[in-house]
């Protein structure tokens, strides 16, 4: 091995020359790519066919054969195949095209724009990053693509969910799956997602309790303990990259505000909301909250719920856990859990439920490099559409599914037993609810069938409480300044406080707990994070209309 | 490396301090004679320029406020604005005191155990049972993280198997060891022995291998017990290779375990697993603040390069002024 000592020096200079021939080489290629971004919309090429008006989708038209567009997913679980499934298939079969679907993450989005050679539809996830927000300088306008190409997608585009997107050009870019608005809301077609539950069995021992109140609430988790000593009387979500359902969950329940005055409001220190994590403190230090469920990831809770171990629980998003609701209930319909009226503000305030908002899910673009966005335009009208809704949820009229009159959807005999009975084909063979790039929730309220029966009564309870929370969607500082860093410091010292305030061993404890957070918050200028939140708070209420 | 070394051998001899022009003939001389062999290693170098050097550009970032719509040469220049930021972040300071805490138990116990147990392995005379002791010693090496992290937050919880087994032997239970943040580090550290240690007696066994036995037949003519065998042959004989390890732990000193902390790590003992590979991980990846992450990783190389220079030097002291890398 010495002997590599000889030298070693002018070794090194020479990897050093190669290096520095590597960085003038990727320096050459990324600068002469970025001076060729950013074309205007006012250059796009005329349609190949008669653009029809609004009445008639644009592919109805189009009679190019064989057209080929390629979709960057920015996810990599994104299942890349296209035209072997029922969906898919009958895409392809309807709209002439294949779609050669590209996924990866950050880097691979970078490279893409590095490059300058963009695929022709992009759907990325976060409404708040960079690229949402300079997509007039990458995208065509939906509205300019609309007119030029099928205007029939103004006809399906929610018109709150084009004006929550749009920017400062006053054009929108990208459209949202999964965007729920204000009138989806009150249309009672989006069922709630969380709830106080409760074993059947029990409830029914138990004998009166009031759990809506946090002295009810300790005193019944005492009874619990007494009558049921092998359950673990009071649960809640996995901690895994949240706060678990005792944070925004809770505030919904208990109706916390989220903005006063137009501004914006701190609901993790409402007066409301901390007398319940001081009544949950009290079911910790009595011993009916486990210690393992703040270590717990979403796999043992879901165990836990399997197997009934929770006598009650403060249930976020139910549906993730339908599966497992449903295996427990089968075992048993009398010790089935049940919504019930618990933790509720003591302030007299109706409860707040949220759902998903309307920044939606994920959001797809049209790239404006595109050398085809006639049948780019055409694909998202079809999949917005009402025939594409129904596709990409229900799969094909008579095949997997019926509609009455009435517009409810039942599953064919056959569809029914392959979805309970083989979920790899039902994923692979039919695809039906995965191609879901621009589906909505409202279409699944066409079906009874859409959730697993141990949450119907669940939704059912909270349904009358569902509340828009869309003023404070997106409102955290943007990513790499100052403010954002500490914003994430805040947040992630909220974490560890939450937690500590519930297993504190006494009020004292609790409330020392509390203040140094408050310091902390002030430490790291908490004043100008809220600033932003509320001038981002201001400018949502514009796209809203609120203003 | 090599690509000197090989014909090195051939060459070294006749040298007697020739001129550049001749030195420079002979050494494409040597090369012609071996090209067969030399371009064996090409596709290795052709690996290490792409993904070793090459990478090396995009340190740039520290000094530029980058973001996923930019090139990394189009970014915005913006000097030592994100060192300043790291230099006033307690955060990150927590990680790194953090990370040191838990390698400064790593490297005192994983560096010391490996070397024991190999020679407890070494003097096992039956085979069967050597090969079985070694078995079971590699095996955790060979689990991933996630699943060893799964058994863990399990084995740690408060029905858990050691409060189990505590209950069992009349222990007082202690609840969930993994909300305790003052015993992060300790679980942190020694649950990685526990799946490291066996793995590292590897090399030490190599080389024990290579001993002459001879050594020990005279030591135990002249009447040495085990231990002084032990003392004075086995251990002088490995010492290029304890040198070797120990120079790599105390580089790795900064290096964190990104696997064990993500399964690890709660919102509870967060203040005290908090590592830097993890922080910047959360920062670049989760937060999308690329640029302030490459800082904190370029700054880390720098100590670690540092760390690596110092250990170097004070192991050449010690091993007759020869270096063992």
């Amino acid at each position: 091995m010495f002997l590599m000592k000889l030298n070693w020096h002018k070794k090194l200079a020479g990897l050093g020359v190669v290096a520095l021939a590597a960085v003038a080489l990727t320096a050459c290629g990324g600068g002469s790519s970025n001076s060729s971004s950013s074309k205007g919309s006012s250059n796009m090429p005329k349609a190949p066919y008669k653009v029809p008006t609004a009445s008639t989708p644009a592919w109805k038209k189009d009679t190019r054969k064989n057209q080929k567009l390629t979709w960057y997913v920015n996810a990599d679980w994104w299942n890349k195949s296209f035209g072997k499934d029922m969906v898919t298939k009958q895409i392809k079969k309807d709209l002439n095209v294949d779609i050669k679907f590209v996924t990866g993450d950050d880097t691979k989005l970078n490279t893409y724009f590095a490059s300058g050679s963009m695929p022709d539809l992009i759907t990325i996830f976060d409404p708040n990053s960079k690229v949402a927000r300079t997509a007039n300088q990458w995208a065509y306008s939906l509205q300019d693509l609309s007119k030029a190409y099928d205007p029939a997608f103004m006809k399906y585009a929610a018109k709150d969910t084009l004006n929550w997107y749009k920017l400062s050009d006053g054009k929108t870019y990208g459209y949202p799956s999964y965007s729920n608005t204000a009138a989806d809301y009150k249309s009672g077609d989006i069922a709630p997602r969380d709830a106080f539950v409760i074993r059947k069995d029990v409830l029914a021992a138990i004998g009166d309790q009031d759990f809506t109140t946090p002295e009810g609430f300790v005193k019944g988790m005492q009874a619990i303990k007494e009558k049921f000593p092998k359950l673990i009387p009071f649960g809640f979500n996995d901690f895994s990259g949240a706060n678990s359902s005792l944070e925004n969950v809770v505030q919904d329940m208990l109706g916390v505000p989220i903005t006063k005055a137009g501004k914006f409001y701190d609901r993790d220190l409402d007066p409301d909301y901390l007398k319940w994590l001081e009544a949950f403190r009290e079911v910790h230090a009595d011993g009916n909250i486990s210690d393992d469920s703040f270590t717990d990831d979403s796999n043992a809770f879901n165990e836990k719920i399997n197997a009934g171990k929770y006598a009650t629980m403060m249930l976020g998003s139910d549906v993730n856990h339908g599966t497992n609701l449903q295996t427990w209930m089968s075992k048993d319909k009398n010790k089935a859990y049940e919504a019930i009226e618990g933790i509720s503000s003591t302030e007299g305030r109706e409860r707040t439920l949220s759902q998903a908002g309307i920044s939606g899910f994920t959001i797809t673009y049209v790239s404006n490099k595109t050398k085809n966005p006639s049948k780019a335009t055409q694909v998202l009208e079809y999949l917005l559409s009402d025939r594409g809704q129904m596709l990409t949820n229900y799969g094909i009229k008579g095949e997997t599914y019926t509609q009455d009159a009435n517009g409810e959807v039942k599953w064919t005999a056959k569809a029914a037993k392959v979805q309970s009975e083989d979920a790899s084909a039902w994923q692979n063979q039919y695809r039906i609810g995965e191609f879901f790039l621009m589906s909505h929730d409202k279409w699944k309220a066409l079906n009874k069938d859409s959730y697993v029966q141990a949450v119907w009564q669940m939704q059912k309870w909270g349904q009358k409480y569902l509340t828009p929370q869309f003023d404070i969607e997106n409102i955290a500082p943007d990513p790499g300044t100052q403010e954002s860093r500490a914003y994430s410091a805040i947040q992630t010292n909220w974490s560890t406080t939450m937690v500590s305030l519930i297993r504190a061993k006494d009020k004292a404890e609790f409330d020392s707990v509390l203040n140094k957070y408050k310091q902390f918050q002030k430490d790291n200028n908490i004043d100008q994070i809220n600033k932003t939140r509320n001038e981002k708070i201001k400018e949502n209420q514009k796209k809203l209309g609120e203003n | 490396m090599l690509l000197k070394g090989v014909f090195l051998v051939e060459t070294r001899e006749k040298v007697v301090k020739p001129g550049i022009g001749e030195k420079t003939k002979r050494w494409f001389r040597g090369f012609g004679k071996q090209w067969q062999l030399q371009t064996m290693i090409l596709p290795g170098v052709i690996f290490m320029i792409i993904f070793n050097f090459i990478p090396i550009y995009g340190l740039s970032l520290a000094f530029k406020q980058y973001s996923v719509t930019d090139t990394i040469g189009g970014a915005q220049w913006i000097g030592l604005d994100n060192f300043k930021a790291i230099m006033a972040d307690k955060y990150f300071w927590e990680s790194v005191w953090n990370t040191v805490g838990i390698s400064a138990i790593k490297l005192t116990v994983e560096f010391f155990l490996p070397i024991i147990l190999a020679v407890m392995i070494y003097e096992i005379p039956w085979a069967p049972f050597k090969k079985i002791v070694q078995t079971f010693t590699y095996l955790p090496h060979f689990l991933s993280w996630i699943i060893l992290g799964g058994m863990l937050i399990n084995w740690l919880s408060t029905n858990g198997l050691i409060n189990e087994v505590l209950k069992f032997i009349g222990i007082n239970a202690h609840g969930n060891y993994l909300l305790d943040a003052g015993k992060y580090w300790n679980i942190a550290a020694w649950s990685d022995v526990w799946k490291e240690a066996g793995w590292g007696t590897i090399l030490y066994l190599a080389t024990m291998a290579g001993i002459d036995p001879t050594y020990y037949e005279a030591a135990e003519m002249d009447g040495a017990s085990k231990i002084r065998q032990i003392w004075s042959i086995t251990i002088p004989e490995i010492t290029n290779i304890i040198a070797l390890n120990l120079i790599l732990s105390v580089s790795g000193l900064f290096n964190s375990n990104l696997d064990q902390t993500l399964v690890l790590m709660n919102s509870q003992n967060q203040p005290k697993a908090e590592v830097i590979n993890s922080y910047v991980y959360r920062v670049g990846l989760t937060q999308g603040d690329f640029s302030y992450a490459t800082a904190v990783g370029l700054g880390v190389s720098i100590i670690s390069v540092i760390l690596l220079i110092i250990t170097n030097t004070a192991t050449k002291k010690l091993n007759d002024n020869q270096s063992v890398l």
